[in-house]
Formats: C-alpha cells, structure tokens, sequence
C-alpha cells in the first residue's frame, strides 16, 4: 500500500485491545492501559511459538475427533456407535443432504480449512512474505469467525443425550470423541487469538 | 469517511497497526481502516438506547429460553424434555464433567454474563447512574464475547430436531421460542453497540466515582 501509512510501533504507541485506547509505549513493550487497566503491548508475547503449539495440538485432537464414536446408541439392547462420518452418512442415505452438508462442513472441512488456514498465515510470517498482506489479514479475520461453528455436533448430541433416556427402550451415551472435538476448536480458538495479525504488516520494516 | 462533528481521536488498527485519525462518523456509518479495510469503529444508528432495548429484550428471553424445555419427546407413551441446561447436566450424570462444562460455559454461562454484564454497563451509563465496577465488567464483557456460542447451540438445536422427529414425537416447547427470539435480540444487541463508545462514557465521569470511593 502506500507510503504514508503510519504504524503505532514506529511512534512509540499502541492500541489497547480491550478498549482501544491509544497508549504511549515509548522502549517499554508493555504497560497497563489507563483507561481499562487491561495489559498493552506492541505484539502479543511470543505470539507465533504459542500460536503454532496450539494449533499441532489442535491437530493432535481432531483425529481422534473423526474417528472415535461421537455417541452410542443402545435400542432394544442392540448397541450401535456413530462417528461424525456415520451421522454425515445417515443423513446421506435419508435423502437429507442439506444437514448432512451442515455436519460435514462444521464437523469435519472447517476445523481442517481454519487449522490449514492459520498454518499458512504462519509459515507466511516466517518465511519474512511481503506480499498479499491484506489477503491474508482477511483470512486470518475469518479463521477467527468461523471457528466455533464446529462445536455444533458436540451440542447435537448434548440435546440427544439429554431426552433419549428412556431407560429399556432406547438411550443414547456420549462417546470419547466429544471431548476430543470440543478440545479441538478451544485450541484452534486459542491458536488463532494467540497469533497477532500485526506480525504479517511488519515485514517490509524490518 | 472523516467528516467531522464530534472528535473521536487516535486509533491503532487491530489487524495491522495502522495509527490514524477518525473523527465525527455519523449515526450509521462505519469507518474502515485506510490500510487493510477492518473496521475500526461503527457508530450504530439508536445510540444507547437501541442496544439497551435489545439488551433487555434478551435478558426476559435468555431467562425463559433456560427455564422452559426447548423440547419435549414421546416414544411409545415415555415422555422426557429437555432444558438449555439439562442437555449439559446429563453428562455429569453419566460421569463426565468435562463434556458437561464444554457444553454450559459457551452456551449458557458466558452468553448470560454478557447479557446481563452489558445491560448494566448500559443502564450505569445511560442513565448516569455511577454504578461500581461498570469497566472490569466491560473488560470480562469484551473477553468473553468471542466464546459465547448460543447461535451454534441453536443450529444443533434443529440438526437434533431433525434426527429425533424420525424416530419420536417431538414438541417444541417455550423454551424453543425465546431460544429463536433470544438469538435475534442477541445479534441484533452485540452489533448495535461501539465498546468505543462505552468507553469514552465510562471515563467522562470517573471523578463522582473516585468521590464515592474516597
């Protein structure tokens, strides 16, 4: 862009991410905001180190997350188990592919599109990249939207569990990968807020 | 986009650091970055008392979404329901207090406190009531705003709609109506306000505070 943008760095100052107040930082990186009395820093602290550690482990959880059972289904003593594979599946073979589209693209694409996602925006920044910079703030600022859309199944089977006890007749149990799911994009939301977007426009000053 | 009738002073650009100056954005207009385009700060047209009016709204809907079932099932004459907090409580019946909290905290716990935080951030400012603690509640509002996740809860509330009406009777209960009300106030609430806006509020007046402390 052009030449006459000013970043706060280069001034001395930064912008309190609570309350937005414009503080003066001079040498120091970081001071309390006198307005909020939230921390204020240049750069969030070790921010591509913690963004990447969250983000493996973000990736560690989300295999078990596919292909653990998500719930068991016990039905007249005949037990069955459904992972979020055999639920997209189910809805498939009913004829209902605008849900089973929901599941798969909440469950199973956008945790991996969002990890992809936050995975180049860092190699990106280390590799020093100079261009696309708005493209990849862009991406970045969706990244963080759309990730808690992938809780969806963990509630589905939240509300399934709660009114399917019906004792002998039919009930329904959550299976380990809820809470490899749910770890998953807390991680991935963790990820994403430790990473500062502010390091893909400090490139072309260094 | 600069236009001005009432200063509003420095902004540093949360994307990329970009410093400028914005000054008298008119009721309903947004002023973007002038470097990557993120929006830097809205003046919502209603000013307080559009968001306090969602906000109660909310407040009466959040409070009869979570009493009332969201619905009620009837296979072979057994019949079971299900609050918002039910749906959670169950996995701690069944051992799993993990899975229990994963599923309160984001869809009951956190939209509650911003719900009720914001109102009476709102309420204090508004009606220039110096009520105490009005920013550490603002600063935990902001905090947790990113984690409040009722829309999704409302997206699973249908996927499970769809799954149990193929194999029970299924009645939607009150719970389900304020839940859908409760959802539309809630956006319309958390778009129609400018932190921005609260804040300068808040600081206008810390010298009657500062009094009542002392």
């Amino acid at each position: 862009m052009s030449n006459s943008i000013v970043r706060a760095k280069a001034q001395g100052v930064a912008g309190c991410h609570i309350c937005g107040q414009v503080v003066a930082l001079h040498k120091k990186s970081h001071a309390v905001c006198p307005r909020c009395g939230c921390d204020v820093h240049y750069r969030k602290h070790d921010s591509i180190n913690r963004a990447w550690a969250l983000l493996i482990s973000a990736f560690i959880m989300y295999i078990p997350a596919n292909t653990e059972p998500m719930m068991y289904t016990t039905s007249f003593g005949e037990q069955g188990s459904d992972t979020i594979m055999s639920g997209v599946m189910y809805f498939l073979s009913h004829g209902d592919w605008p849900l089973a589209l929901v599941i798969f693209s909440a469950s199973v694409l956008l945790p991996l599109l969002k990890m992809m996602a936050i995975a180049y925006i860092l190699i990106m920044v280390q590799m020093g990249a100079t261009h696309r910079k708005i493209e990849n703030t862009r991406l970045y600022a969706i990244a963080e939207l759309m990730g808690k859309w992938s809780m969806v199944d963990i509630f589905v089977v939240a509300l399934l569990t709660a009114l399917v006890q019906l004792g002998a007749l039919t009930t329904i149990e959550p299976g380990p990968a809820g809470l490899a799911f749910a770890a998953m994009v807390i991680l991935t939301m963790f990820s994403a807020m430790a990473f500062d977007p502010k390091l893909i426009w400090d490139q072309t000053e260094e | 986009m600069l236009i001005t009738d009432k200063p509003h002073g420095l902004f540093v650009c949360h994307e990329c650091d970009a410093l400028q100056n914005i000054s008298g954005i008119k009721p309903g207009n947004v002023a973007s970055c002038v470097c990557c385009g993120s929006t830097l700060f809205k003046n919502p047209k209603g000013g307080l008392e559009r968001p306090l009016a969602l906000l109660i709204a909310s407040a009466i809907m959040f409070l009869v979404a979570n009493v009332y079932p969201v619905m009620t099932i009837n296979i072979a004459g057994i019949v079971q329901s299900a609050t918002l907090t039910d749906s959670a409580m169950i996995f701690i019946q069944l051992g799993n207090p993990e899975l229990a909290a994963a599923v309160w905290i984001p869809s009951v716990l956190l939209p509650g406190s911003i719900i009720f935080g914001l109102l009476y951030v709102l309420l204090s400012i508004r009606f220039s009531m110096g009520l105490p603690y009005t920013k550490p509640i603002l600063v935990l509002v902001s905090r947790f705003l990113p984690f409040g996740m009722m829309d999704v809860f409302f997206l699973g509330v249908l996927v499970a709609l769809v799954k149990l009406v193929a194999l029970a009777d299924v009645l939607l209960g009150a719970g389900f109506y304020a839940f859908i009300a409760l959802i539309l106030c809630y956006a319309a609430a958390t778009a129609s306000y400018e932190p921005h806006i609260l804040w300068e509020r808040l600081e206008r007046k810390p010298r009657r505070q500062k009094e009542a402390v002392s």
